[in-house]
């Protein structure tokens, strides 16, 4: 077993895992978009960050794609790591607005503005459809095409797969392109509809203190989101 | 071995490849052959010898002579000359910048002279195809060594104790890497050889791979040992033919010699090498990428740990180094380690290649220790700057490095110092730029090149640089916003913390390093929509327009005039010039400085342009009727009719103010009127405009000083709303010498006002004028005209260079006679019976640039003479008088110059406006009439009570007109016209205006070879796109 900190407390895991397995086994929430339990590791939403080590050679990583390291320091939630993923967020919202998914994360993130002019394209290059079709169908009918900012998801010569199924898996999986809710403010960029409270703590302490994990968090500090 | 009495090493590096070097090898051969000189000189093909601006290159050994850009036409006689009759030919020698004097040898010139070459030790000296040449120079040595006699733990702890840090950028110490790659357990084993060199601008990679590839292969086989490695690959760029080529031809010559593959000098060691072909890719550059890439995978970057020298290729522990540090590996192990790490810093050891290239004279590859200053760098070896500008940045590391002000240049360069101060080491690429280059410009081409380059994985990276390229694009385009900037530097630091690999964590770089050494320049782009170094296309819009302190549509009416629309023309300059008819004599024409036509030709002659369609109009009696404007009671009293004054009181009454001009002189006009002679701008001229300005319902009362007939209380006493302060300059300056007070010494001013006035001053025969700006040759070329006089000779203490009178102005000066001493200045005058006869002077020589950025001049000691002289006119300097204002004024003053705030010219006390050389001394007419604008802007948002802030604007014509076509034949036979002048006896002791204006035809087709650089931004080509 590896012995490890994870937000103060001593935690030992298994050779072999990653930072958000451990986490995770001790309950300890992280958002992720582009990681599935059945695919292959990704590392591309960057959603999951975590702070190591300590002092100011401490780091961003990526839990799903960290392994588990014998004496590491890890926290899951410190200012540093929430304002990553507030901007990570923001940048993935900006492409796909329609997605449920993230307008949820963003009200549970506390991110309220979009600065980015949205560009609508209904993605945002996690790979998840890329490696269902791979990993779990078997099929390779599609895949990533181009690198930076002409990179899409496609199948090759962009014709017509012979070896698409057209099982419907990418589709499932897809956390961008299915129906946005369509509550009470369905058209903004970002509605907030589920948005009302912040806890005290992140402010208070750089870090969360509770990890109960939930809009509101554990409820005993919260205060009212100021507008 | 055959031995000859000289080798021709010629360089066949790709920059010099591609200035044909190979068929200079050929004319060589040639000419050798012709002159029967074939069993006495050699000539060999090498490696990049790093001076590429100097290529093709040629040394001839064993005197090592450099010769330099040479044409297969310069081999005849070259070769007759040097090698037959043995002397070097002078002509094809390295001058360097600023010198007439050739340097001969290699060995002396700067840009070789202060390199240390280890890793480039054998470049330019042997065939990089030939392995017996490499190993005629120890080549191998370093390979036995350590198959023989060292174990794999000895050649570990020797490349460790040696302090060896990656030279691919990151700098991670390659003995650690080694042992740990050492230590895995797993089998078999790899070594990647990394020269996939990507950054704009770097080419160290390339040029070893073409100059030495066998160092490189045997620095592997060393590694390998070490690590217990038994297959190797090298990974070239495809774009790198001959460095593909070269290594090919290395690796079978030293399989042959059985340097490689089974069995190595035969001590049962194997070890194999495959050269892998990248398609080019930036991020291939990362090694979990470029593993990628080598398996046949898409190359994107993968998390470490695990490092690939636990987990590398196919899994495998898998040790990737740079070209560069497997380079270096043999030359540590033949020299040892304590030897290496004498070189460099504490922490950086060792020499690291650079290559330098941009605003620089000397471009090319160096080799320096560790520890050296960029200073050392850009203006030892590099030879300082181009066309003697200024250095204004540094960008080291490629596209994720970052750029470096003047304030680092004694920066000691190592890994440590060069990211502390926001830059990386990267692999070595470095540009310099000049102060004609945005940084702003920069971090947007940058990002370009990184958005492009991401692999597009992580969001931060893919997303976070086309975002950061979006805004600084906006800024670019002078649309950005101040809440921009706060955005950008977020954006920054997440992209920088988030992203997984080396490119993404260091994209931000561009951004992060030039907003902290240059934010003031974005914040210009910003708030007051200016490019200072006149880059940015949608800002700037043409350059003449943009820098015109007027404002002048200057393309604008230049494509009416090729159009033939003179009276179109004619209204666009009216539009923004009350005093066309002056400006068009005697503007300093910013405009053709900036013009871009200039940089790689002579400017548009846009002054003769707006002379022609002045004259034009003029003669057709043509006039400027703009919509009448209601004039009402608010009256604006303006004080001083120079151009400020005139231009102020204008727009004044453009904007319904009643404005009154009082001037202390009986003549209206200041400056215009009474400080330059007649032969340069006629008082008819003045008058004219002058008329013009009093149509719009100006009022001008003359014999009105200030002080003496009224004061600035009187005047809002009598019910002006706002007065404007533009008195000008008109106290002339001393010199401080021994004798100026005597009789027959004149300032320049005193006595052009009396010229103009009319007034009878006896010169004599023989003057003499101190100084060199346009009063000084205004001064000369009138005295000229006076009747008794003979002889004028002008005494400036710099060199025409430095000169601040207009440069056609002394050309006419020198034209008509005037004798013109640089490099002079006076130490006291002689007089007898109280009046000046002779002046002392004393020669200078140029010193260092000083505040004003002119070489400052340094005397001669002994230098002195005497010149006997009937009068002497000092034109030193002015500055402005303006005691008329009191303690109760409240207007502050710094000396003699009025205080305000340059964006809105308000003084300290309300309702006082300032502007022209009252406020900034002696100055152009231009910047006066700017002045003048801005205060009538400013008095109307004054007295209308409205918020005083200044507008600022993106630069565009209120029109656009369409384009001219002109054949290639025209526009190869186009030329800047020369202006016709009143031919020399003509103009002799009259005072007949000397510039006679352009010919229709010679405006036209002037006009016509506009770039018409206003039709480049977005609203040009959609004007055009509206048109067709």
């Amino acid at each position: 077993m590896i012995q490890l900190k994870m937000n103060g407390l001593e935690i030992q895991a298994e050779e072999g895992w990653t930072l958000l397995e451990a986490a995770r086994f001790y309950g300890l929430e992280i958002p992720t978009l582009c990681h599935n339990d059945g695919l292959t590791e990704f590392g591309g939403c960057r959603l999951c960050l975590v702070e190591i080590g300590e002092g100011p050679r401490s780091k961003l990583v990526s839990s799903c794609t960290y392994p588990v390291e014998e004496g590491l320091v890890v926290h899951t939630d410190t200012a540093r790591v929430v304002r990553a993923r507030r901007m990570m967020l923001e940048l993935m919202l900006s492409t796909a607005p329609g997605s449920k998914k993230l307008q949820d994360l963003a009200s549970k993130y506390g991110l309220t503005h979009q600065r980015f002019k949205p560009r609508d394209e209904e993605c945002v290059y996690c790979g998840l459809c890329v490696r269902i079709c791979e990993e779990q169908m078997d099929a390779r009918a599609i895949g990533f095409q181009n690198r930076g900012n002409k990179r899409k998801i496609s199948t090759p010569f962009d014709a017509r797969s012979e070896v698409c199924r057209l099982c419907g898996a990418c589709m499932y999986i897809c956390p961008a392109c299915q129906l946005r809710c369509q509550g009470p403010a369905a058209e903004t960029d970002i509605c907030n509809a589920c948005l009302t409270m912040e806890p005290t703590c992140l402010e208070e302490y750089g870090e969360l203190q509770c990890w109960m994990y939930d809009a509101g968090r554990c409820g005993t500090c919260v205060q009212e989101k100021r507008k | 071995m055959k031995k000859y009495r000289a080798h021709l090493l010629v360089c066949a590096g790709t920059g010099c490849v591609s200035c044909n070097s190979f068929k200079i090898k050929e004319a060589l051969e040639q000419e050798i052959q012709k002159r029967k000189l074939q069993n006495e000189v050699l000539v060999i093909a090498t490696g990049c010898n790093g001076f590429c601006e100097r290529g093709p290159i040629l040394l001839v050994q064993p005197d090592g002579i450099f010769y330099q850009r040479l044409t297969v036409e310069d081999v005849p006689h070259l070769v007759e000359e040097h090698l037959l009759k043995g002397r070097p030919v002078k002509k094809l020698m390295y001058v360097p910048p600023a010198e007439k004097e050739p340097v001969p040898k290699m060995k002396d010139i700067e840009f070789f002279k202060h390199q240390r070459l280890i890793v480039l030790r054998n470049r330019g000296r042997i065939d990089p195809e030939k392995v017996e040449e490499y190993i005629a120079f120890d080549g191998y040595e370093a390979l036995a060594k350590a198959l023989t006699k060292m174990t794999p733990e000895e050649i570990v702890s020797e490349i460790s104790a040696s302090g060896l840090r990656g030279r691919g950028g990151a700098g991670f110490p390659t003995g650690k890497k080694w042992d740990i790659g050492r230590q895995a357990k797993k089998t078999p084993k790899y070594l990647i050889c990394n020269g996939d060199e990507g950054d704009p601008g770097a080419f160290m990679d390339r040029s070893v791979l073409e100059a030495d590839p066998h160092t490189v292969l045997e620095g592997m086989v060393i590694g390998a040992k070490a690590i217990g490695a038994e297959k190797g690959f090298i990974y070239i760029r495809h774009e790198y033919p001959l460095a593909v080529h070269r290594m090919d031809i290395a690796i079978s010559q030293a399989k042959e010699y059985g340097l490689l593959g089974k069995n190595i000098l035969d001590t049962g060691f194997h070890f194999d090498v495959e050269v892998v072909q990248g398609a080019g890719a930036f991020v291939s550059g990362e090694e979990t990428a470029l593993i990628a890439s080598v398996e046949g995978r898409i190359a994107m970057p993968r998390q470490r740990p695990p490092y690939p020298a636990q987990k590398g290729y196919a899994g495998m522990p898998t040790v990737i180094n740079n070209v560069e540090t497997w380079a270096t590996v043999p030359n540590i192990i033949r020299r040892g380690a304590a030897w290496f790490a004498g070189l460099g810093t504490e922490t950086s050891k060792g020499t690291k290649i650079f290559s330098l290239v941009g605003k620089i004279n000397n471009t090319g590859l160096v080799e320096v220790p560790m520890g050296i200053t960029l200073r050392d760098i850009v203006y030892g070896i590099g030879g300082g700057i181009p066309e003697g500008r200024e250095f204004k940045a540094v960008q080291i590391g490629g596209p994720s490095g970052g750029c470096l002000p003047s304030s680092k240049l004694d920066l000691t360069i190592d890994y440590e110092s060069l990211t502390a101060a926001g830059a990386i080491m990267g692999s070595g690429g470095m540009i310099v730029m000049d102060d004609k280059t945005c940084m702003v410009d920069i971090a947007k081409y940058f990002l370009n090149f990184l958005r492009d380059e991401s692999c597009g994985k992580c969001v931060s990276c893919r997303e976070g640089t086309q975002r950061m390229w979006e805004i600084v694009k906006k800024i670019s385009d002078g649309r950005g916003e101040e809440s921009d900037l706060d955005l950008l530097e977020e954006l920054a630091q997440a992209v920088k913390d988030s992203s997984m690999c080396g490119l993404g964590q260091t994209a931000a770089n561009p951004v992060l390093s030039t907003l902290k050494y240059f934010r003031k320049e974005y914040e210009y782009h910003i708030k007051r929509k200016k490019c200072p170094a006149l880059v940015c296309k949608e800002i700037v819009s043409s350059p003449c327009h943009y820098i015109c302190p007027i404002g002048q549509e200057a393309s604008t009416y230049i494509a009416h005039v090729a159009q033939g629309n003179y009276k179109e023309a004619f209204d666009i300059i009216m539009k923004d010039n009350p005093l066309p008819s002056v400006c068009a004599r005697v503007c300093s024409h910013p405009c053709e400085k900036a013009c871009r036509a200039g940089e790689s030709g002579q400017p548009i002659s846009i002054r003769a342009i707006k002379r022609f369609v002045m004259d034009w109009a003029a003669k057709n009696n043509v006039r400027y009727e703009p919509e009448p404007v209601k004039q009402g009671l608010e009256r604006v009293a303006v004080i001083g009719s120079g151009p400020a004054g005139l231009t102020a009181a204008y727009y004044l009454a453009r904007k319904g103010f009643c404005p009154t001009i009082y001037e202390a002189l009986p003549v209206a006009g200041g400056m215009l009127s009474v400080g330059i002679p007649d032969h340069r701008l006629p008082r008819s001229v003045v008058a004219k405009d002058i008329e013009e300005i009093k149509a719009a319902g100006v009022e001008i009362r003359t014999n009105m000083v200030l002080g003496k007939d009224f004061t600035l209380d009187k005047l809002f006493k009598d019910g002006y709303k706002a007065v404007f302060c533009a008195t000008g300059a008109g106290q002339s300056l001393a010199m401080g010498i021994p004798g100026e007070d005597s009789q027959g010494v004149h300032h320049s001013l005193e006595y052009l006002l009396d010229v103009n006035l009319g007034k009878k001053v006896p010169i004599g025969k023989k003057v003499c004028i101190v100084g060199g700006g346009n009063s000084a040759i205004d001064a000369a070329r009138a005295a000229l005209r006076q009747k008794e006089c003979e002889k004028v000779s002008i005494f400036y203490r710099r060199t025409k260079a430095e000169m601040p009178a207009l440069a056609e102005e002394v050309d006419a000066a020198i034209e008509e006679g005037i004798d013109i001493q640089f490099l002079v200045a006076p130490v006291k005058v002689l007089t007898k019976n109280g009046r000046a006869v002779a002046i002392e002077c004393v020669r200078m020589r140029l010193g260092d640039k000083d505040a004003s950025g002119r070489r400052k001049p340094i005397p001669i000691e002994g230098s002195n003479f005497v010149y006997k002289l009937d009068i002497l006119i000092l034109a030193i300097s002015e500055r402005p008088d303006t005691s008329y204002i009191g303690e109760g004024d409240e207007v502050q003053r710094h000396g003699e110059n009025i205080i305000t705030d340059p964006e809105l010219a308000t003084t300290t006390r309300p309702g006082i406006f300032a502007g022209g050389d009252a406020v900034t001394g002696p100055n152009t007419v231009v910047e006066a009439m700017a002045a003048g604008k801005l205060a009538a802007d400013s008095i109307e948002k004054y007295i209308r009570g409205l918020p005083m802030e200044h507008d600022y604007r993106l630069t565009r014509p209120s029109v656009y007109a369409g384009p001219t076509e002109m054949t290639p034949e025209e526009a190869a036979k186009a030329r800047r016209p020369k202006t016709p002048h009143l031919s020399l006896a003509r103009r002799r002791k009259n005072f007949k205006e000397v510039e006679l204006g352009l010919t229709e035809r010679m405006a036209c087709d002037e006009a016509r070879r506009c770039l018409r650089c206003d039709l480049e931004t977005e609203d040009g080509k959609n004007s055009l796109g509206a048109k067709k």
